[in-house]
């Protein structure tokens, strides 16, 4: 009893005081524990925007679900699809117990995506024209997203860190699928090859641009420092990207993929790689919802959520029976 | 009650036994509006390839949880050597002044099956 009123007197600085020697310490934070103002509007903006990603990245894929060329690929793509809603699920979730307190529920996150106040991912506004595409997302854009969710493993916010721990798991079958997908074509008819470099090329930008820019002087806005001092990441976006460059680099060109960037190369006395930067205003024209492929998904999402409300309907009328 | 109101969804806590001799293991939370839609979905969502013998799916607001101040009490002092083994590893020594072993906790615990002489 003592120890909760010594608690309940401290100051809000003593508090904030107390949560950073916890984070510090590598300690979790839970959703029910005091945390600062800012780091609960931070931790709910990364994580309902990720956690809508996860499904707004189920819609290109799953396009390619009744097209998949063989019925081995249409399982396998199935089984990526269904992951991505429950990644979905699982994160709205971590966000739902945060946001619980402002009291917003799952219902609002779906009114704010369909109002356009919730962003998702710059790479889900894109087209998926071809099998090729539908292998370099597995590929590369899962690549690029395991490389921002392993940053995160150690997140001094609980519940995200199980998330993603769990979430990391997955994704690795999510990467050797893409693989399989690349792999096949790449092995293939010319026709084959010509299919993943156009994959390539249309991706590129919006793949370096997944990582967000280096700073906020390039779009106006980074989360990047508040997320790194409150301990949710450990490298900035641009480690990332060069993180990215490094593991995936080599494996591209492996396969006789040219670089959309004939300047690319690493810089062994800088120690980094050197790329043309991507047009940082179509980025943000991107996240907009001005994307090529941003108005039709989210009519997509906006109708299967009003197709369903019948399920809902139901289920509630049974439940107070 | 309105589907799309608050009430309708509620949070449950889901549980799972990998096999008949693991012990019950969190997984995570699911919202769902019953508890038979929660095991359908803590099936879909947290079992699609791990092997699973059982599933508990339990209501979050059945659940007393801990406060960030009662979890402080939790922290133990490094001073319980008389309650564990390790308070007691001198006998291994004793013990081989009288020509006989410890019986240690691996030792122990292999007299399920037969025992040797």
């Amino acid at each position: 009893m003592t120890v909760i009123t010594s608690f309940e007197r401290l100051s809000e600085e003593e508090k904030h005081q107390r949560f950073m020697e916890r984070i510090e310490a590598g300690e979790k934070i839970e959703a029910d524990d005091w945390m600062p103002e800012e780091y609960r509007l931070t931790l709910i903006k990364l994580i309902s925007m990720h956690g809508i990603s996860e499904i707004m990245g189920a819609l290109p894929e799953k396009e390619w679900v009744p097209k998949a060329p063989s019925l081995r690929r249409k399982l396998g793509i199935m089984a990526k699809v269904q992951d991505e809603m429950g990644h979905g699920q699982l994160l709205l979730r971590v966000a739902e117990d945060l946001m619980a307190p402002l009291g917003k529920t799952r219902e609002e996150i779906m009114q704010d995506l369909f109002k356009g106040d919730l962003k998702f991912h710059n790479v889900f506004h894109m087209p998926a024209p071809t099998w090729g595409d539908a292998g370099l997302i597995g590929w590369l854009v899962d690549g690029a997203a395991i490389i921002t969710q392993t940053n995160m493993l150690d997140a001094s916010y609980g519940p995200y860190a199980r998330a993603l721990k769990r979430i990391c798991a997955e994704e690795v079958f999510h990467a050797q699928h893409g693989e399989s997908i690349i792999l096949a074509l790449a092995e293939g008819t010319e026709e084959q090859k010509e299919m993943i470099q156009g994959a390539l090329n249309r991706w590129w930008d919006a793949l370096l641009m997944f990582f967000g820019p280096d700073n906020a002087s390039t779009t106006g806005t980074s989360k990047q420092d508040i997320t790194i001092k409150y301990r949710i990441r450990t490298k900035t976006n641009e480690q990332l990207r060069q993180d990215f460059f490094t593991k995936y680099v080599p494996r591209i060109l492996s396969l006789g993929l040219k670089l959309p960037d004939e300047t690319m190369h690493y810089d062994e006395t800088q120690g980094k790689w050197v790329y043309r930067q991507p047009d940082w205003s179509q980025f943000k024209e991107i996240i907009r919802n001005n994307g090529p492929k941003s108005k039709e998904r989210l009519r997509l999402r906006e109708l299967s959520y009003r197709n369903n409300a019948w399920v809902r309907e139901a289920l509630s009328c049974s439940s107070a029976v | 009650m309105n589907h799309n109101g608050k009430g309708f969804y509620q949070v449950f806590e889901v549980f799972s036994r990998k096999n008949d001799t693991a012990p019950l293991q969190h997984q995570f939370s699911l919202l769902a509006p019953n508890h038979e839609i929660a095991l359908v979905m803590a099936q879909e969502n947290f079992m699609r390839r791990e092997p699973v013998s059982d599933i508990w799916v339990v209501k979050r607001s059945d659940i007393r949880q801990m406060t960030e101040e009662e979890k402080e009490a939790l922290k133990r002092l490094d001073n319980k050597d008389y309650r564990t083994t390790k308070g007691y590893g001198y006998l291994k020594k004793k013990w081989r002044q009288y020509e006989q072993q410890m019986l240690d906790e691996k030792e122990i615990l292999s007299w399920k099956g037969e025992i040797q002489r």
